[in-house]
């Protein structure tokens, strides 16, 4: 089953749409939205959960509507966004209590596995946190119902990376049950590229891809060539290329390649950075 | 609901220490203030007022967004803050009208009709504040909601002017039970009606 299923969504604003937005989420895997500044990542999470009204289209979590009783479905749901949006004055064992109360799964023993695990002060109230304590504090919240979808935005910005590979582990150990899933949005690729089992591109609303991360990295390649021999490709093998003082280099379909030409592999963030800039 | 309840009343304890300190002064002066009732209904209007301040600070620490993505529906969000109001506007009533009834007895008389009138108008300008409001706030936001309030207390107040200059009079008659209960009847069902507005505006409102 897909824990998550997005159909033609969009949403048009003054000065932004999001156009005709296509993703699915299958359970046990870990999505990873890509995209600039202002692509349409927030508007996507908050159009899942039913926080802003679509124009038209369809999503469905684990199979629902989220027009239906989405305040139910939230019960499974996990959330960490950009601002966190704890109240400042709050301890951790405040908003334990509070979430105790909402939550008919809070798990209060797991929670403070959390806040010991993530290292975060249970007396301090939150306004004195620093940006990386007030994510991990929004995490060990969205984590402590057991959930079935985590859904995250931006929520490994602003952590250190030593912490920021511990968090990224935790989600990967979070989707070791086929009944969980994750969607995570970033603009920081190379955290995506480790957890993720498939990757969206957004951009200026467009979604430019949607496919398995290990499909993606099989499939593109960056080639350093002339210009001379970038033009006897194949159109179709050409994804996106760079002209450098001695050469060029080009993301590339390897499949479309001759042999002997030598292809380099590519990293997620290169392939994003290409296909960006091929459509500006 | 009870989170969010418990969320309020923690915010109301952190952030109101000020206001619980004013509604003590307020009350203190009222034991020793003879015939007066400013000193009364201030408390009211204070925790009347109280949930606007609450939905601002949510809005400040981007908890309205937040609470948009927990399992709580619009309605939910929208009645805890009628909630928490309606249960500091209780204390504040028992203390006042406590209050009242002390300072009766210590003047060595009591009049039921005088008691009544004083529940009465404390129940009306405890409900009007939040009852005007909060509608404005939830479909606006609080500062914006703040402001359309101002201009709706200037119209209402421009417009009353204007009548009492063409000649138009009201006649209150405190002394008849029948109109303290119409007067009360009123404001509750201004109030209920005003909630079932916040709810049905905060339905459509994008977080």
């Amino acid at each position: 089953m897909n824990a998550l299923e997005i159909t033609n969504l969009t949403k048009k604003y003054k000065d932004f749409q999001l156009d005709n937005l296509n993703l699915t989420l299958p359970s046990g895997c870990i999505l990873g939205l890509i995209g600039e500044n202002g692509a349409g990542k927030s508007t996507t999470i908050k159009l899942i959960l039913d926080m802003i009204k679509k124009d038209s289209g369809t999503i469905t979590i684990f199979g629902k509507d989220n027009q239906t009783d989405i305040h139910l479905t939230k019960q499974d749901i996990g959330v960490v966004l950009d601002d966190v949006g704890i109240p400042e004055q709050f301890t951790p064992k405040q908003v334990g209590k509070i979430m105790e109360h909402t939550f008919a799964n809070w798990d209060n023993a797991l929670y403070e596995r959390y806040i010991n695990q993530l290292q975060i002060p249970k007396e301090k109230i939150f306004k004195e946190f620093s940006r990386g304590m007030k994510m991990k504090l929004g995490i060990a919240v969205a984590m402590a119902h057991h959930p079935k979808l985590l859904i995250l935005d931006e929520a490994t910005s602003g952590l250190d990376p030593v912490v920021r590979d511990e968090v990224v582990e935790m989600f990967g150990e979070f989707t070791r049950d086929e009944s969980h899933s994750v969607l995570i949005s970033s603009h920081i690729v190379s955290d995506l590229e480790k957890i993720c089992d498939y990757i969206a591109f957004l951009h200026k609303g467009k979604l430019l891809l949607m496919e398995e991360k290990d499909i993606l990295l099989e499939q593109y390649g960056i080639l350093q060539c002339t210009q001379e021999q970038l033009a006897q490709l194949p159109q179709q093998a050409i994804k996106g290329k760079k002209v450098l003082p001695y050469g060029v280099q080009a993301l590339v379909q390897k499949e479309f390649i001759p042999d002997g030409m030598d292809v380099l592999p590519v990293t997620i963030e290169e392939l994003f950075i290409f296909m960006v800039k091929e459509c500006a | 609901m009870k989170g969010l309840l418990l969320k309020d009343f923690y915010m109301t304890i952190k952030y109101g220490k000020t206001l619980f300190l004013v509604v003590l002064v307020f009350w203190a002066i009222s034991c020793f203030d003879d015939g007066g009732s400013f000193f009364l209904v201030y408390p009211m209007i204070l925790a009347g007022v109280l949930p606007m301040s609450l939905i601002s600070l949510d809005e400040r620490e981007k908890w309205v967004q937040y609470s948009g993505t927990l399992p709580y529906t619009r309605a939910q969000l929208v009645s805890s803050k009628y909630i928490i109001g309606l249960l500091l506007g209780v204390g504040a009533f028992i203390l006042s009208m406590a209050t009242t009834a002390g300072r009766m007895w210590m003047n060595g008389y009591f009049s039921l009709l005088e008691f009544g009138t004083i529940a009465s108008l404390l129940l009306v300008l405890g409900l009007l504040p939040p009852t005007i409001l909060l509608p404005f706030v939830f479909k606006f936001g609080a500062e914006k909601g703040r402001i359309m309030f101002y201009v709706v207390i200037g119209l209402a107040t421009a417009i009353g002017t204007l009548l009492a200059g063409f000649g138009f009079q009201m006649q209150m008659q405190t002394n008849e039970f029948a109109i303290l209960f119409v007067m009360c009847t009123v404001a509750v069902l201004l109030y209920l009606g005003s909630w079932c507005l916040s709810v049905a505006f905060y339905k459509k409102r994008e977080l």
